[in-house]
């Protein structure tokens, strides 16, 4: 076990996950990020995309197994011994419904359009065209 | 004197009133339930955003987010009230209406906006009937945080308003509720620190060696203190909503309680009148029999 960091994933409304990880790949501002056990104190900004993670189930006797979630805009907290990320949101690839998110992204793609130059209303959008862009990814569609 | 009739028809009519009091006591201590629950989901979030944020002031040498400085002077202090959508629930939400009147009235100039129908109502009567105001039950309760932070901070760095102030009901047991004022803009250090000791069992962070920052200690901050704003009036809601349904519980179990009263008052006043009725009928009975002389 000395290999794995605890890890937590969480939202404003719950705990997403909360369990032990050999691997975890965020997607900061500066682009992706895989935190091993024992890093560095190491605090980051959170782009919306694939959060992955090779997670351990305790309830299939150690092996570990990958999980992917579609995440919003959040922060990361590594710590040698713990991992921290908190979002907005987290999707897991069964909640996605392609339909509603392409839906979603064109809206905010018509209100970017229409935001001019307002930069904070672009950049709003912004985030929920790449959050939308990030589930869509999940589940392998465009 | 009231009659039997009268009596037993205001007894009536009281305990239907117990009825709907008693019904919506039980479902007020159903929803305390819920709304206590989605408190407590929303805990971990603030126990890590607060050591986050903990660590990022102690990093960031000079703090100069727009955040945390004073807003524009002679602005308008802007107040974030938040009260419930409902009434029933005894001063619970004139207490809340009332605190904010008071801070108000330290401040030359305010602005509102209102998160509950009541809170609404209360700020149209103070003569603001266009302030900006949105439903505190209904659609999800961050969607909504996140909207109110947005116009608010919005109007805090445009300078139409010098300060962000929140007016909410706190949740002290479950018998007692108190509103409460917080300063939330300018942030201040102090806040973080309370923030903090609410959860955290951790050691502090600093003890474990200097933290890196991606990509930078004060672009990490900027994106994390409206985080922060959002996410505190997100859990002044929650409160809310708990601590509304725990002053309805109370308010409901009062007026059960003083409805059986009144029904065991009003029961023995109509057992005298109906004794009293027939006595008097027998009275008439004797004395007419001893009028006739069959006696």
């Amino acid at each position: 076990m000395a290999n794995t960091v605890p890890f937590k994933l969480v939202t404003p409304t719950q705990i997403v996950f909360e369990g032990e990880a050999q691997l975890v790949i965020a997607v900061t501002t500066e682009g992706e990020e895989g935190i091993l056990a024992h890093h560095a104190p190491f605090l980051a900004a959170l782009r919306p995309g694939v959060l992955r993670a090779d997670v351990v189930r305790p309830d299939a006797g150690g092996a570990a197994s990958r999980l992917e979630l579609a995440t919003s805009e959040g922060f990361m907290q590594a710590l040698p011994d713990r991992v921290t990320v908190l979002v907005d949101e987290a999707v897991r690839f069964e909640d996605v419904v392609v339909a509603d998110v392409r839906r979603e992204r064109n809206e905010a793609t018509e209100r970017q359009k229409a935001a001019g130059t307002d930069r904070a209303g672009f950049e709003r959008e912004q985030t929920i065209i790449e959050f939308a862009a990030a589930k869509l990814r999940l589940t392998g569609q465009k | 004197m009231a009659t039997v009739r009268d009596l037993r028809d205001r007894i009536r009519s009281l305990k239907n009133t117990q009825q709907i009091t008693k019904a919506m006591k039980q479902v007020a201590a159903a929803k305390i339930r819920r709304a206590e629950a989605a408190q407590k989901r929303a805990r971990p979030y603030a126990g890590a955003l607060a050591e986050m944020l903990a660590d990022l002031i102690s990093a960031v040498s000079s703090v100069d987010h727009p955040f945390m400085k004073p807003g524009r002077a002679g602005a308008p202090a802007g107040i974030v009230l938040i009260t419930a959508d409902k009434g029933l629930a005894g001063a619970f939400n004139a207490n809340a209406i009332s605190a904010a009147e008071t801070f108000a009235r330290q401040r030359s100039g305010v602005r509102y906006y209102t998160v509950g129908v009541k809170a609404r109502n209360a700020v149209r009567r103070m003569g603001m009937p266009d302030h900006r105001t949105w439903m505190l039950g209904g659609t999800e309760k961050i969607e909504t945080a996140r909207e109110v932070a947005r116009v608010v901070t919005g109007d805090f760095d445009s300078g139409t308003i010098s300060e962000i102030v929140l007016v909410s009901q706190q949740l002290v047991t479950m018998m007692l509720q108190r509103p409460q004022t917080r300063k939330l803009v300018p942030i201040l250090a102090e806040d973080i620190a309370a923030l903090r000791g609410k959860d955290t069992s951790k050691p502090p962070t600093e003890q474990k060696g200097a933290i890196e920052f991606a990509p930078s200690p004060e672009f990490v901050l900027s994106r994390l203190l409206p985080k922060y704003l959002e996410f505190t009036i997100y859990s002044a809601m929650l409160e809310t909503d708990a601590a509304f349904f725990a002053a309805q519980l109370v308010a409901m179990t009062n007026a059960t309680d003083n409805a059986s009263k009144l029904i065991d008052e009003l029961t023995i006043s109509m057992n005298n009148a109906r004794q009293a009725a027939i006595t008097k009928e027998l009275l008439e009975i004797v004395a007419g029999a001893q009028a006739l002389g069959v006696a």
